[in-house]
């Protein structure tokens, strides 16, 4: 089949080669090419490294050339992260009051006023003895008034009093703190003598519960919906990129580009825009703690209480940019392995 | 090197792009492929280069067939093929060297390796002081060539050619096809699609002849 060429020198102006390495390099292309193929592990796993490095610098570069674009590209992230970052933080200070809440899961037994410290003492003994009781603690009438003129802050009004006008009392904790035993167990201690009074804070309890996790789940809804969002914005913005360097996808396809090389760049840039719009969310947050914590200090302060509004701290700084780059990344990766399969060499 | 055995193509379902193709191609061999366009010459070209698989018969190349190739071996299968193109699809955003590059940039080969078999390419097919240019700042002979330097920069066993002489002027298509029979002299086997009979008979190599596509003339085979 194979037909004899006769060797003949080739015409005109084939170029000579001016390096002597040049030309025995050609020689015998059939072995070599396919040696190729058998690099070493190690140096597999460098080249790999270095396309890394090179597509992650390629893509910044990519991003800073058009700044303004892309600036906006990010701003749109960041607003759709700001809005579930500021819920979590809010939801962050109630997990706190949530605690606090457990703690205060108590009876308050008041004392008639009529009863003196000598009697309170005998009081506290015989709620003490009840067996659903996990332990007491004695508010005396004089230390009754002290606490309240600090929580309140207003001492002012309180000072003018001329006598105490609140009885001792006595803080129960409970074994359990199940709505119904709380309630068996305020009805025991009412019929000891002495005891005006047995308070049970419940409702109040079970209410603040509910608006927390319902809080919690509207937060989540939130932070998926807008995580959404940031695929969408990202995904629509490498779709347009991959658009735009479709020919240059075709090309090294044709030469042997496998997907993951394609697909790299736009990872990358993918990862960048969610970066950035994580870092300007956490500016936004910055701003809007500025401006908004001025009036929250005042207000705080009328009440003569100091309330300062939650911040991001170093660690939900760092998850806010771990999940928003994720999200920039996965929105890429979504937007790329849908597009590549439509793309296909000429 | 390259086997079709009983090859049929139809696209769409009823068009037949190919039918009863039934050749060999031995390592070393230099192919002309000729016949009026719409022959068939492209399509068996994208068989060749795997851009699609044949509805009938086997399409064995280099010892694949290319049908069993799982989709993520054809990257690596098409390491092995250097392709010119009419149109040669340089990248316009990159600088000659850059374009030459590619393939090993794909295949990961180190910076300073890449540069040296680069510069080698470039050198034999004459575009060593253009480098740095521009695809868009050379002719369309020069374009050509880088091309060319660009399929065969990664020392393929087999160089395929779609027209690589179809906008040129009879000097510089001359020039082309003087480089491609250095490449087939040193061992490449080289299969060109051409149209430009006048050429191709002067260089006295094997022809095969689609029309219709159908294999109606196989010349120059011993």
């Amino acid at each position: 089949m194979k037909r004899a060429t006769t060797p003949r020198r080739p015409t005109g102006a084939a170029p000579r080669a001016k390096r002597g390495a040049a030309v025995p390099r050609q020689e015998a292309p059939k072995r070599r090419g396919a040696n190729s193929q058998q690099t070493r592990f190690s140096s597999r796993m460098r080249a790999w490294g270095r396309h890394h490095r090179a597509m992650s610098w390629d893509s910044f570069y990519r991003l800073v050339r058009h700044p303004v674009g892309n600036l906006l590209t990010m701003l749109a992230i960041a607003i759709a992260l700001v809005l579930p970052a500021a819920l979590w933080l809010t939801l962050d200070s109630a997990r706190l009051l949530d605690a606090e809440l457990d703690e205060s899961a108590t009876l308050t037994v008041y004392l008639a006023t009529s009863v003196d410290a000598a009697q309170a003492v005998r009081i506290e003994e015989a709620v003490s003895a009840e067996q659903a009781v996990l332990d007491t603690r004695m508010i005396s009438a004089e230390q009754g008034m002290a606490e309240f003129q600090q929580s309140l802050g207003l001492d002012d009004v309180l000072a003018g009093l001329d006598d105490n006008p609140l009885p001792a009392s006595i803080v129960v904790r409970p074994q359990d703190v199940e709505p119904a035993a709380m309630q068996q167990l305020a009805m025991t201690l009412e019929a000891l003598t002495g005891v005006d009074e047995v308070r049970v804070d419940l409702a109040w309890v079970e209410r603040l519960r509910h608006l927390a996790a319902l809080g919690r789940r509207v937060a989540l809804a939130l932070g998926m919906l807008f995580g959404l969002g940031v695929l969408l914005v990202v995904g629509n913005t490498i779709r347009l990129a991959v658009e735009s360097r479709r020919r240059e996808i075709e090309v090294v396809m044709l030469i042997g580009a496998t997907h993951a090389f394609v697909r790299r760049p736009f990872l990358y840039s993918g990862a960048w825009y969610g970066l950035g719009g994580g870092i300007l969310s956490l500016g936004l947050l910055g701003l809007g703690n500025h401006w908004l914590s001025l009036p929250v200090a005042a207000l705080a302060a009328s009440y003569g209480a100091s309330f300062s509004l939650p911040q991001l701290d170093i660690t939900g700084s760092i998850i806010l940019l771990s999940c928003s780059t994720l999200l920039g990344w996965l929105g890429a990766w979504l937007a790329v392995t849908r597009h590549l399969s439509s793309i296909r060499p000429r | 090197m390259i086997a079709f055995e009983h090859v049929g193509k139809r696209y769409g379902g009823r068009f037949e792009a190919l039918a009863h193709l039934d050749f060999r191609v031995e390592r070393g061999e230099m192919v002309f492929l000729t016949g009026h366009s719409g022959a068939g010459k492209s399509s068996l070209l994208r068989l060749i280069m795997r851009l699609e698989k044949p509805s009938r018969g086997r399409v064995v190349v280099a010892g694949h067939d290319i049908a069993q190739l799982h989709s993520s071996q054809v990257p690596f299968y098409r390491r092995q093929i250097g392709v010119v193109f009419q149109d040669h699809q340089l990248l316009f955003d990159r600088s000659v060297f850059h374009n030459v590059s590619l393939p090993l940039e794909i295949q990961g080969i180190e910076p300073r390796e890449t540069a040296r078999r680069v510069r080698a390419a470039l050198d034999k097919v004459g575009l060593l002081h253009r480098e740095k240019a521009l695809p868009v700042e050379l002719s369309g002979g020069e374009q050509q060539r880088v091309g060319i330097a660009r399929a065969v920069v990664n020392k393929p066993a087999l160089l395929l050619a779609d027209e690589p002489t179809g906008n040129l002027d009879p000097q510089l298509s001359a020039d082309i096809m003087a480089l491609f029979e250095d490449f087939n002299r040193i061992g490449t086997t080289v299969m060109i699609a051409s149209h430009d009979l006048a050429l191709i008979a002067r260089l006295r190599h094997r022809i095969l002849r689609l029309r219709d596509g159908r294999l109606v003339g196989d010349e120059g085979a011993v």
